[in-house]
């Protein structure tokens, strides 16, 4: 009877062993023991140091000041296409109020195919090259297109996995862009104002 | 007693092996491989033999055949031993279907179960026993709104080959 009590209180924490085990291996595959565990909103995003396409090295720092759209994607994947001329008329529509779309192909394709893709999708913005340290960085990468919009200050102020509207992007876009003043951009607003002696709101802001 | 114990540790086992399954939220894409039944074949003759896959619901990978040069197709690798020569490599036709992503834009892929047929040959002069054949499929998959990198499964079944 003994041994029974004792069997079952073994097996018991055996149970409760591997539900713990369950438990934090979930946590590891989806975020992997990384930098960005849990939610990633007010995080600096984790800079990094990648080749773009014509072989020059871009870092995330170079953009202090500028808000960030960083977009994970890959030449294979439709999803990923279809926000790309959203990207294009966001960079041209925000790049003066101080936009920087940054596009991470996570492709194992070589520079000059990815280059090719790029062009025929109208790319206006820089592609870089992504590894695994970037993916890694940013909580395993996997789910393609990922995005990422980090604010003037460098501070992650959401992550959106997955296709979103072009709405909903640009929304997220106006947040970063409302997080700071860009002082290139602030110089040439304040010039507007002058020489229209009229501010609009927006300039105001 | 020994009654009581195997079946406490049997329930532990069935508990204990769901808690390990368990991963709410994961949604990793998975492909699977039903397991090839007794292939015989004899010598100087053809058989087909039939690999039957399975891809996890909510995903779709793309066919063998895409309908884009970006995309990357469902590739089936054998390597069968020396006795053995794949003559033919079978793919279904893939569904076309619109996806919530891309409605305009109809993509060639599988969901759900699918076959590929392989045509093996053993030549005349080959050698009676029972030979391993491993290879991979290769794969890239997607959901209603986002895709995953490329992956790989292993696919082993054994064939036998008996003398005419």
């Amino acid at each position: 009877m003994k041994r029974n009590a004792l069997v079952f209180v073994v097996l018991v924490a055996a149970i409760l062993g591997m539900l713990a085990a369950g438990k934090y291996l979930d946590r590891t595959r989806k975020h992997g023991p990384l930098k960005m565990v849990g939610n990633v909103k007010g995080v600096q995003a984790p800079d990094f140091d990648l080749a773009t396409l014509d072989g020059r090295r871009v870092k995330l720092s170079d953009f202090r000041g500028k808000a960030v759209l960083l977009n994970f994607w890959a030449t294979w994947c439709p999803p990923c296409k279809i926000e790309m001329p959203w990207f294009v008329d966001l960079q041209n529509q925000y790049g003066k109020d101080g936009l920087v779309v940054l596009g991470v192909a996570m492709d194992d394709t070589e520079p000059p195919k990815i280059a090719e893709f790029a062009h025929e999708m109208g790319v206006n913005y820089q592609v870089l090259l992504g590894t695994d340290q970037v993916s890694d960085d940013y909580g395993n990468v996997q789910y393609l297109p990922t995005t990422f919009y980090v604010d003037r200050n460098g501070i992650i102020v959401d992550k959106a996995p997955g296709l979103f509207s072009r709405e909903e992007i640009e929304n997220d876009v106006k947040k970063i862009l409302a997080s700071g003043q860009d002082p290139g951009a602030a110089q040439t607003s304040r010039a507007s104002v002058v020489k229209a002696s009229t501010p609009t709101t927006k300039d105001a802001q | 007693m020994t009654k009581g114990v195997g079946t406490t540790a049997a329930v532990v086992l069935f508990f204990g092996s769901l808690g390990l399954a368990q991963v709410p939220g994961d949604k990793q894409p998975y492909v699977t491989m039903a397991p090839v039944g007794n292939v015989q074949l004899r010598t100087g003759a053809s058989t087909s033999v039939e690999m039957d896959f399975r891809v996890g619901s909510e995903f779709h990978i793309n066919s063998h055949h895409p309908k884009a040069d970006y995309l990357i197709p469902t590739v089936l690798k054998l390597n069968p031993p020396e006795q053995l020569t794949v003559t033919d490599l079978k793919y279904p036709a893939g569904e076309e279907m619109a996806f919530a992503f891309s409605p305009n834009e109809k993509l060639s892929v599988y969901s759900g179960d699918f076959t590929i047929d392989a045509v093996f040959k053993a030549p005349a002069n080959a050698v009676a026993g029972s030979y391993p054949v491993k290879g991979e499929l290769r794969f890239q998959a997607c959901d209603h709104s986002a895709c995953y990198p490329p992956r790989s499964i292993p696919v082993q079944f054994q064939v036998t080959v008996v003398k005419k």
